[in-house]
């Protein structure tokens, strides 16, 4: 398959053709051509006592999730599937974290490695399965998350963590306020807290780990103990939770965990409060920008149906000069489909 | 071909710009033989290299200015913290500008509530939790010696806490970088999670100063935690220390700390820290952090691990002043091998494999050091897979040198063949180029083509990280 795509890029750089990568659900980028990642599927190595597993691109999600957990161990990053066919080449891709994500890390801190197909053609092997690797440019990390703009990711290593042994979930009536200041006390203490969320006037706190340390954290934290609670958190994370429900645009913002709820919004607030989903017409969404860079972060709007794309708004010049720098490198005939759409990047390739 | 160039400037560049430099920035702008020589070298290997002039900037503006007037001339510029480096970063290969960043010590801000703040580049990892410690937080990543935290960033150093808390790569939020052609940008936000375009951040730790000169720097704290013990097991066997480790790993025991000393190592230790009641015998120093029913119950389950493989009853430090006695002694065992071995001079492999593979790669490490001849020592952060055997050798002696080199060249191949990597955390620098290019093949040339694009005319530490060809 690797020669394949090989091919299939150098044809398309030479003729100046475009090139979309994808997995479970359509790009949408203009392209004349797709490469279909599932096509090159299955689990490399996966020797558990290692703490790794390899896999090539179309490997559904699901597939490498039940691997694992068959051998006691998960991808600690809880990835969002958003459609049951879901490939972990796109999890990659995408960037994409769950609840865990600041109490575990997010995609980037678990992959060890990557090879990709460049927009040469050429087949490259970066990072590799070690816990620490500084030899060379950190490339993996800058893969992850690129949306195929710099190339088809082929293989990914993955470190790999036990699953908990214990878990439970504790529910407490709070307002916004007070929910973001347990969710950030909380988070500097040693409790074995692995998500918090806010929504509906509750403030929903998973605890996971050793059985005698979640035991201790509720006893400390005390709360009410949410049934099934298994359930609730892969709706919440899959975007299920009745709170995504509905035709009023979703403005997600990410900011500093400590600031402090919008006023007159319907919202909910995860991540420990760094993360911040509001309901509100499509024109707050300039606020919504507004307000999370007040708090050092950025805001970005999730109209029903619409599939995530490559962004590089807000960005000032110096850094979009980077991001052409960049992405030239990679794909110098602008195989793949991203960045081309801005004056400035033209600018700046020039 | 995809290659790199550099000739070293000419005379008349080199000295229209060290006047410019001096009419700017009046005596911090430095041309005497001691000052370019102190800033010539890291520690380890003396391959100085001298620089033409050091200046000290202070402010971002000042470093961007220094880059920019570099950048015209074709200059070289080189970023120094506190010129610890292990793998000759700091060499002035072309000579050039050395940019000393220890002007550059503003703590600019501590968020308690966020658990973050954002450093000066100049500023060091003690300075920093000298700083903060009224906070009740904590920084917690430590090499050995007191880095600044720009060349800790610039490097994507780790340490003894890599196990629990991850390295400089995943503890920084964003950055402040001049890049080549003199401009700021700033990357991340205080967000946790990265804004939009691609992770700027990570590309440029551990960059080595090739790609810019990160001049602030967005850091994740920790708060203090409840209960910290800490705890020494010995084992008659070196099998049987790595083992224990590679068990604890695989059943997730949250060590804080977990680091490996081989028996020659200890006796270093034990002679140089003066510490007592310890045997000269493989040895792991152990960190348990959390809460005091958490730490209880780590402990308990280390206990039965080590039991199964021999150790000994350990030796707990609880007390502030005992733990820092302990590390101390385990930071100091780079020193504590140089006067182990008087006359001598010694660098450090660097070798992490996956940590299934660590016991094997260790034996076969420790099978070319005992075939070399020559005294070594093996320590190592062995929770990450990565560990150092400390080579020593005479430097009079051409082929105590050339034996030296054989062994760190065969133990870097040997952990690169396990699926390893030549470095964990020291980095390329100019020694491990050639390793570089075994372990990644093909993908240096894209590592060289980004170079290339971000730094056009090759000034920044030229010669460094990436292969020339």
């Amino acid at each position: 398959m690797i020669e394949a795509w090989q091919s299939q890029i150098k044809a398309a750089a030479a003729k100046g053709d475009k090139l979309a990568i994808v997995g479970s659900s359509a790009s949408a980028l203009p392209a004349v051509s797709t490469i279909d990642t599932r096509q090159h599927s299955g689990i490399v190595e996966y020797e558990p006592n290692e703490l790794v597993i390899v896999v090539r691109c179309g490997t559904p999600l699901a597939t490498v999730e039940k691997t694992m957990a068959d051998a006691g161990q998960m991808l600690a990053f809880e990835p969002p599937y958003f459609g049951a066919e879901s490939t972990i080449g796109g999890v990659v891709a995408t960037g994409l974290s769950g609840p865990r994500r600041p109490y575990a890390g997010s995609v980037r801190d678990f992959v060890l490695g990557t090879k990709i197909i460049d927009g040469k053609g050429d087949h490259l092997s970066f990072g590799g399965k070690v816990m620490k690797n500084v030899a060379g440019f950190d490339v993996s990390r800058l893969i992850t998350g690129s949306m195929g703009t710099l190339g088809v990711i082929t293989e990914i290593a993955f470190k790999c963590l036990p699953l908990p042994k214990a878990q439970q979930t504790r529910v407490f009536d709070l307002n916004a306020a007070d929910a973001i200041d347990k969710m950030n006390r909380w988070y500097g203490q040693a409790h074995p807290v692995t998500a918090t969320t806010w929504v509906g006037g509750r403030l929903y706190v998973r605890l996971a780990g050793a059985a005698p340390a979640v035991k201790t954290a509720v006893e400390k934290l005390g709360g009410e103990a949410l049934e099934n609670d298994a359930a609730w958190w892969a709706d919440w994370r899959e975007q299920k939770h009745a709170f995504f429900a509905g035709e009023t645009p979703l403005h997600r913002m990410s900011c500093k965990s400590t600031a402090p709820p919008l006023d007159d919004a319907e919202q909910a607030i995860d991540w420990g409060g760094a993360q911040r989903w509001i309901r509100a017409p499509l024109h707050d969404g300039a606020k919504a920008r507004y307000w999370a860079k007040q708090f050092g972060g950025f805001a970005t709007t999730q109209s029903a149906g619409s599939a995530r794309q490559f962004s590089t708004e807000g960005l000032d010049p110096a850094l979009l000069d980077v991001h052409a720098k960049i992405k030239a490198s990679f794909d110098p005939y602008s195989v793949f489909p991203g960045l081309e759409k801005s004056p400035l990047l033209q600018a700046g390739e020039g | 071909m995809n290659t790199l160039t550099f000739d070293r400037p000419s005379e008349q560049a080199v000295n229209s710009t060290v006047d410019a430099l001096k009419r700017s920035y009046g005596d911090r702008a430095i041309t005497t033989h001691a000052i370019r020589e102190q800033h010539s070298h890291g520690e380890g290997m003396q391959d100085a290299g001298m620089p033409d002039v050091v200046v000290f900037p202070e402010t971002n503006e000042e470093v961007a200015s220094v880059v920019k007037l570099c950048n015209q001339a074709r200059i070289p510029v080189i970023a120094f913290g506190t010129g610890t480096s292990l793998e000759g970063h700091l060499k002035a290969l072309y000579g050039g500008v050395c940019i000393d960043m220890s002007r550059m010590t503003k703590v600019l801000e501590t968020n308690t509530e966020d658990l973050d703040c954002r450093v000066q580049a100049g500023v060091t990892r003690e300075q920093l939790n000298a700083d903060i410690r009224h906070t009740g937080l904590f920084f917690p990543i430590d090499p050995g010696a007191n880095a600044s935290i720009g060349g800790m960033s610039a490097t994507r150093a780790s340490g003894t806490n890599a196990v629990r808390y991850g390295t400089m790569r995943e503890n920084i939020l964003g950055l402040t970088v001049v890049t080549p052609d003199g401009r700021i940008i700033r990357t991340g936000t205080r967000a946790r999670k990265s804004s939009a375009g691609y992770d700027l951040t990570r590309l440029y730790i551990g960059s080595e100063g090739t790609l810019g000169i990160i001049t602030e720097i967005q850091l994740k704290l920790y708060g203090v935690p409840e209960r910290i013990s800490a705890a020494v097991c010995q084992f008659d066997e070196l099998p049987n220390a790595v083992n224990t480790v590679i068990t604890a790993m695989q059943m997730g025991i949250p060590m804080a700390r977990i680091e490996l000393l081989d028996s020659v190592q200890m006796d270093a230790c034990i002679k140089y820290s003066k510490l007592e009641g310890f045997a000269a015998k493989p040895t792991l120093f152990m960190e348990f952090h959390g809460t005091d029913v958490y730490v209880a119950e780590q402990i308990e389950q280390m206990k039965s691990i080590t039991a199964d493989y021999g150790g000994s009853d350990y030796r707990f430090a609880d007390k502030q002043e005992e733990r820092t006695k302990l590390w101390k002694a385990r930071h100091d065992a780079y020193w504590a091998g140089m006067s182990y071995t008087p006359g001598k001079q010694a660098f450090a492999t660097d070798s992490c494999v996956p940590i299934s593979r660590l016991a094997e790669c260790i034996a076969a490490a420790k099978v070319e050091v005992d075939n070399s001849g020559l005294v070594c020592m093996i320590v190592g952060h062995v929770g990450d897979g990565n560990f150092h055997v400390q080579i020593t050798f005479d430097p009079n002696d051409k082929d105590e040198r050339a034996r030296a080199d054989k062994v760190a060249e065969r133990i870097a191949h040997i952990a690169i063949k396990m699926g390893g990597t030549c470095t964990g955390e020291h980095g390329i620098g100019i020694h491990k180029l050639d390793a570089l290019k075994v372990e990644h093949g093909e993908a240096v040339d894209v590592m060289r083509t980004i170079k290339k694009a971000l730094d056009p005319n090759n000034i920044m530490n030229p010669g460094k990280t990436i292969p020339m060809q």
